[in-house]
């Protein structure tokens, strides 16, 4: 594994060319070229969604949405870091909804932008992680929060879904809003649930000798 | 390059199999630890020379950054911006989300800032799963016993049982907040066994628990009223006149410029330390896991426990070498996988504690029973096994798994991963009690910059339940003080101390901590940086 000058591939990230091994991410193309980028790194496994960044490979007009950490550098790849875009302006309390009869009627006033999908499938593409997104948000539309919240069991909330959308439906915020009203009102373990009530009766001291 | 069979004549010579036996074991636990843990590595260790544990042994590393000159100064401070709050929460991971949250529902005035953006952190890695005894068959004492036999009897039993107890009430409060678990056709909870343990009893979401929890606490945080400063890492804590915690110095990486919060109470909630790569290692951590926390509680006299004990994970991804240190989650061991030598032999029950099977594999690799890709070594993890056994189990439970297949090319499904311990978990941290409390006065440790609860060994599980567990506390607990204190007059003073002591004990001051970035990238040096965002919720 020698980094002798053939094997080194070159790329481009943020206008600055860059020589690196072909088997290092771009974030770490970067740190080998001596650029000691923190912006936008994370996890460094693809699940916080902070290393947001626009890829172009060589030879093609497409521009893809991806994961810094997670896409490796190839010959010719232009790269491109991006900012987060202006937080969301859908707020809301899992405990302002009365109960689970009101959660359609709260989806609505929540996230009223949901029922102007344009279908255009701006969404679907940006995701990094192959979620049916647009189908979440149609599903989420007509109450069936449950089946919506299925998709989204991937999604790192790196927002790119919100930044493609252009009805501003936060389409991530709204999957997670399913995922969270599923939780909040049908989770109810019987496992769980009797142990509390042991608990609560204390059945069970426990001995620190 | 490294010594043992190398990758390709390993895995030509791999078939296969649904059942192994285990080779008699011929060293004991102990000796296993003694002869091969890294913990016990020859000269690794140094005494403290200065602050609250001084002449106690702590890993050389870390006792480099703990005795370091601060990074700052009073003159840095004039003119900085002031900011007020109620109490202020250092770290944006599952620790320091709950602490916020418990904080802001208790009625306090909350602040929360962060290194990176909020929910960069090792909570969101987690993939195993969360400990609590709910299964009829298992009880809090045995979730007890188990934690305090894994810690090697060291943890504080105060702290375990409190944990033990409120685990299950913990599992409520993080579904009542919006998270989702694993549930069987009756909709109760499924639970696996952690190593080391005598009950089923970490819960779990497919295998992106942390995932799951930490998306749900950062949205409940944004939608909480609560001040989010994202991307600004404390570089100092302020002290009052006192010598009691009033604050912290933030940088902001926006513009490298420093920001004063004045605070009644302050939870410090910045995690673990891996990338500090302790004796070399590799590590499963996040970006910003560089101890900070360590640093500045020990500087404002904060007492810490266990310096010397590090949880090295059996199962960090070894080849390829772009995803050197990415964990393999243990749930996977749970399920059934077992570890295999070059030679296709198992060579440790994979269920034993952490501890022990990291050594085991360390033992194969020294003993030339590894296999070699390069400069990289490791062992088997025969995930084809699992698969023989339990066809259609590891695409179902471990997406992450599969992904990371994927990602390394490599199908888990017919070929096994090759893996080596990789640095996972401080077991050490700032001594607490109940509420969080470190011995520093208004300073509150929560979450793994904390120590005292697991010994000198950690459960799998047991530490998303400790910092969701006594975070809350704190959170909870800070903020019932907070009418009692008035904000006082803040300064750097303590540093006139610590630095006094440096120079008594000629300690060099060309050191400065804490770390904030790993060496690789320093923010000082990121000239394009642009990142602070505003919070949003009705305060704006
Ligand atoms: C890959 C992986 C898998 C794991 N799996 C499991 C598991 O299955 N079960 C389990 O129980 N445990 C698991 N653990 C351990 C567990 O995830 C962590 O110990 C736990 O999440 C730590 O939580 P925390 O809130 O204390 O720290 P973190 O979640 O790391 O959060 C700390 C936060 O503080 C911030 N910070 C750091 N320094 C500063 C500073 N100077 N100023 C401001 N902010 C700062 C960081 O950026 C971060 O946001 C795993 C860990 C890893 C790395
Ligand atoms: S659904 Fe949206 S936020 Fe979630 S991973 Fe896909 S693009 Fe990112
Ligand atoms: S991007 Fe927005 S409008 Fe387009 S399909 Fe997705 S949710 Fe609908």
């Amino acid at each position: 594994m020698s980094d002798t000058d053939d094997e080194l591939v070159r790329v481009t990230i943020n206008g600055k060319e860059i020589r690196a091994p072909g088997n290092l991410s771009t974030i770490q193309a970067l740190w080998f070229a001596g650029y000691p980028r923190v912006k936008g790194v994370g996890c460094l496994e693809g699940v916080c969604g902070s290393c947001r960044i626009l890829v172009r490979r060589k030879d093609s007009p497409e521009v893809a949405m991806a994961l810094g950490c997670q896409t490796l550098i190839e010959d010719g790849m232009e790269v491109h870091f991006l900012v987060f875009p202006t937080p969301t302006h859908h707020a809301y309390q899992l405990d302002e909804i009365a109960n689970s009869w009101e959660v359609q009627a709260q989806f609505h006033r929540i996230f009223p932008e949901a029922v102007h999908c344009r279908h255009c499938h701006g969404c679907d593409v940006s995701c990094p992680k192959g979620i049916e997104v647009e189908k979440g948000v149609e599903l989420a539309g007509k109450g069936r929060f449950r089946e919506a919240s299925e998709l989204f069991v991937a999604c790192v909330m790196c927002d790119f879904c919100m930044t493609a959308c252009p009805e501003h439906i936060a389409p991530n915020h709204l999957g997670l809003f399913a995922r969270r009203v599923t939780a909040y009102f049908h989770i109810r373990p019987s496992n769980l649930i009797s142990r509390l009530e042991e608990l609560r009766r204390n059945e069970h001291p426990i001995r620190t000798d | 390059m490294a010594q043992g069979t190398p990758y390709a004549a390993a895995l030509a010579a791999y078939r296969p199999q649904a059942q192994r036996p285990l080779a008699p074991q011929t060293l004991s636990g102990e000796a296993l630890l003694k002869a091969f843990h890294p913990d016990y590595y020859a000269g690794s260790l140094a005494p403290l020379q200065v602050g609250p544990n001084q002449g106690e042994m702590c890993h050389r590393q870390l006792a480099q950054v703990l005795q370091a000159d601060a990074r700052i100064d009073e003159a840095d401070l004039a003119g900085a911006p002031v900011l007020e709050t109620g109490i202020l929460v250092i770290g944006g991971g599952g620790a320091g989300c709950a602490a916020a949250l418990a904080a802001r529902q208790a009625g306090a005035k909350v602040t929360l800032a962060t290194k990176l953006r909020l929910g960069d952190s090792n909570t969101v890695m987690a993939e195993g799963g969360i400990q609590a005894s709910i299964a009829p068959a298992d009880t809090p004492q045995q979730h007890y016993d188990d934690t305090m036999r894994a810690g090697r009897r060291l943890g504080d039993k105060r702290l375990v049982a409190r944990m033990a107890m409120e685990a299950p009430e913990v599992i409520r409060w993080l579904i009542q907040q919006g998270m989702q678990f694993d549930l069987d056709q009756y909709g109760d909870i499924l639970l696996r066994r952690a190593g080391g343990a005598s009950a089923e009893r970490v819960a779990y979401y497919r295998d992106y628990t942390g995932l799951e929890m930490m998306r749900v606490l950062r949205e409940s945080v944004l939608n909480s009223n609560i001040q989010v400063l994202d991307y600004s890492p404390a570089v100092e804590l302020l002290s009052n006149e006192l010598g009691h915690c009033a604050g912290a110095v933030l940088s902001s990486l926006k513009d490298c410029s420093y920001i004063m919060v004045k605070a009644k109470s302050v939870i410090l909630a910045t995690g673990g330390i891996g990338r500090m790569h302790i004796n070399g290692f590799p590590t499963s951590n996040h970006f910003g896991a560089t101890g900070d926390g360590l640093v500045l509680a020990y500087r404002l006299g904060a007492k810490l426990v266990d310096l010397d004990s590090y949880q090295y994970h059996p199962s960090g991804l070894a080849y390829p070498q772009h995803l050197a240190g990415s964990l393999i989650t243990e749930g996977v061991r749970s399920a059934g996988a077992y570890l295999l030598n070059a030679r296709g032999e198992r060579f440790i029950d994979e269920l034993k504690p952490r501890d022990q099977v990291s050594s085991a594999i360390l033992r194969e690799c020294a003993e030339g029973r590894g296999v070699a890709a390069g400069e990289a070594q490791g062992i088997w993890l025969d995930t084809p096994g699992v698969e023989l056994r339990q066809p259609g189990l590891l695409k179902e439970r471990f997406p992450k798994l599969v992904d990371l297949g994927k990602k390394s090319d490599v199908n888990p499904l017919t070929t096994p991963l090759l893996i080596y311990p990789t640095l996972h978990y401080q077991n050490g941290g700032a001594r607490i009690d109940e509420h969080g409390r470190s011995t520093a006065p208004g300073l509150y440790c929560v979450g793994e910059v904390s120590g005292g609860i697991h010994g000198k060994n950690r459960l799998m599980g047991n530490s998303l339940m400790d910092i969701i567990c006594f975070g809350r506390r704190a959170g909870a607990h800070a903020a019932e003080r907070c009418h009692l204190m008035s904000h006082k007059r803040v300064s750097l003073e303590h540093l006139s101390r610590v630095r006094r002591e440096l120079a008594l004990a000629e300690l060099p001051l060309d050191i400065k901590g804490p770390m904030l970035f790993p060496e690789c990238a320093k923010p000082e040096k990121d000239s394009d940086y642009d990142g602070l965002r505003r919070n949003r919720g009705p305060e704006g």
